[in-house]
């Protein structure tokens, strides 16, 4: 039995002392992530293909409509009604995207990782919805800068032109992000209850697909009330109706929004707003579930 | 049944997740006794649940989960190769395992889709949903099982061919219609009990065959993609 001989040597290992950035730049750096990969930068061509197929088709539809506009001078779609005609578009991009910012991390298990930074259980939700808000944001709004750069530079009263567009072209930015908003909270709470992408798509598109012909069922029950309520019935009518009730006529020209949804309209922005905070706390409840395990 | 049809069968409702398949069924049979109790004329209310929600919407979206989950998850968690390692014909893994889709979807999508077409007009209309329903739950199923061995993104291909080409494009060009099973769904049905409430420009003779086509050719490809499958690692 001889004696143990073996040492410990101190190779240099050193603890790392300097500035450390904290919570709100692990916020950012999520978010920035999350963004990148939603368009699939960072990543291989192949994570690239769904997100930029659906960017490409919008902005080929912008330029088509811009095209249209500057050669016979007719309006074929509005700002804010461009979003309105993308919705199958958006549907599909959020079932590409949301699986994408949130399964990928509970189908490998890394959450523990990100939980034992300085990093609340709300933070991470927040930063992947932010990223997703803003994915979808880009989306909608990308092909609407087209359009208005298209109108500003064939403008023929110059300055004054240019500035009417703008305005008309804010409006359609914001009800963009009224679309972004509701489809992203929606989207992130469906995608986060599961870790498989291909059952997460599939659970988006069946919400989003199968509420819209609620809303036709509604709109010919023999009640006008029912009638007027109807577009309760799906994401897509509810931010249409709210659409309608907002900007009035920059959605549905020349149409009265009365017809649709009588004096429904504050309730259509109280059904808005109850159904992105209800469901933004589902998601911080849910991740504080799947934190815990 | 063979054991690959039992073990598919398993992996489908072995899991909580497929209860994901008895809302949007279940949502069709709601809207429809709800308008039918309400008296609503079944022409308005009709195409739109009938075609709108339930030849739309129900029967694509059910046999896109299914018919990439028989297969594709399977893939997705490496466990194919079990199946794959047995000295068995590459058909006896995909007849059984289309057979199994297919059924499911059969059954999830014509039963509602039966009772609506009743309400909505008769017995007749009933079943002829309920057939083409079948039929076209066979063909959905065979070119998504096909899609799963053909790329890693199933679901997502499959979403492109049921939003953009029969949803987006289907309104828009009408061209596309002749190469959607949507379409040939509605042909079908409209051929067994005609009434103004289907309405599709695709023929009834294309509309048979190109099923029957999509059908064999997709299960076809299937098998022979699997003869030379190989089994890869997640990318990306």
């Amino acid at each position: 039995m001889s004696e143990p001989t073996g040492v410990i040597h101190d190779i240099g290992y050193q603890r790392y002392t300097g500035p450390r950035l904290g919570r709100r730049h692990v916020f950012g750096a999520l978010y920035l992530h999350g963004l990148r990969s939603a368009f699939g930068l960072g990543r291989s061509a192949k994570a690239k293909i769904f997100p930029w197929l659906v960017m490409g088709i919008v902005l080929v539809v912008a330029a088509g409509l811009t095209a249209v506009r500057t050669q016979t001078g007719q309006v074929v779609m509005t700002y804010a009604q461009f979003a309105d005609a993308m919705s199958w578009l958006v549907i599909f991009f959020v079932a590409v995207v949301g699986p994408e910012l949130v399964s990928r991390d509970l189908h490998s298990g890394v959450l523990p990782l990100y939980f034992s930074r300085p990093l609340p259980r709300g933070d991470y939700a927040l930063a992947k919805l932010g990223s997703l808000v803003t994915a979808l944001w880009l989306l909608l709004g990308a092909p609407q800068l087209v359009m208005f750069l298209g109108a500003a530079f064939t403008t023929d009263n110059g300055m004054r032109g240019v500035w009417d567009e703008l305005l008309d072209l804010l409006p359609g930015l914001l009800y963009a992000a009224l679309w972004a908003v509701v489809f992203a909270s929606v989207g992130l709470l469906i995608a986060s209850l599961t870790g498989k992408r291909a059952f997460a798509a599939g659970g988006i598109v069946a919400v989003f697909l199968m509420t819209a012909p609620i809303v036709g069922i509604l709109s010919i029950m023999p009640s006008r009330t029912v009638n007027e309520l109807a577009m309760l019935g799906s994401p897509t009518a509810l931010i249409h109706a709210v659409g309608q009730y907002t900007l009035g006529d920059l959605l549905v020209p020349g149409g009265d929004p009365e017809t649709q949804i009588g004096g429904f309209g504050p309730v259509y922005v109280a059904v808005a707003v109850l159904l992105v905070a209800g469901c933004v706390a589902l998601l911080l409840l849910r991740y504080r579930k799947v934190a815990a395990r | 049944m063979s054991t690959v049809s039992w073990i598919t069968a398993r992996g489908l409702f072995g899991r909580r997740r497929f209860l994901l398949l008895l809302p949007l069924p279940v949502l069709l049979l709601t809207l429809a006794i709800l308008s039918r109790s309400l008296g609503v004329d079944p022409g308005e209310w009709g195409p739109a649940v009938l075609v709108g929600l339930g030849l739309a919407v129900v029967l694509p979206v059910v046999a896109l989960i299914v018919g990439t989950g028989v297969l594709g998850a399977e893939i997705d968690d490496g466990t194919v190769v079990h199946i794959l390692t047995k000295p068995l014909p590459r058909w006896q893994i995909i007849l059984p395992k289309l057979a199994v889709a297919a059924g499911v979807t059969a059954v999830t999508v014509a039963v509602p889709l039966y009772v609506a077409g009743v309400l909505a007009h008769s017995v007749r209309l009933g079943v002829a949903l309920a057939v083409a329903a079948s039929i076209g739950s066979l063909a959905y199923c065979a070119f998504f099982v096909a899609l799963s061995l053909l790329t890693r993104r199933p679901v997502l291909l499959g979403l492109v061919y049921v939003l953009i080409w029969e949803g987006l494009l289907g309104n828009f060009v009408s061209g596309t219609k002749v190469l959607s099973i949507q379409q040939y769904v509605i042909a079908l049905a409209d051929r067994i009990a005609p009434t103004e409430m289907l309405a599709t420009n695709v023929s009834v003779p294309v509309a048979s065959v190109m099923s029957a086509l999509i059908a064999v050719g997709f299960t076809a490809l299937a098998v022979d993609r699997l003869r030379s499958f190989s089994v890869a690692g997640e990318t990306s």
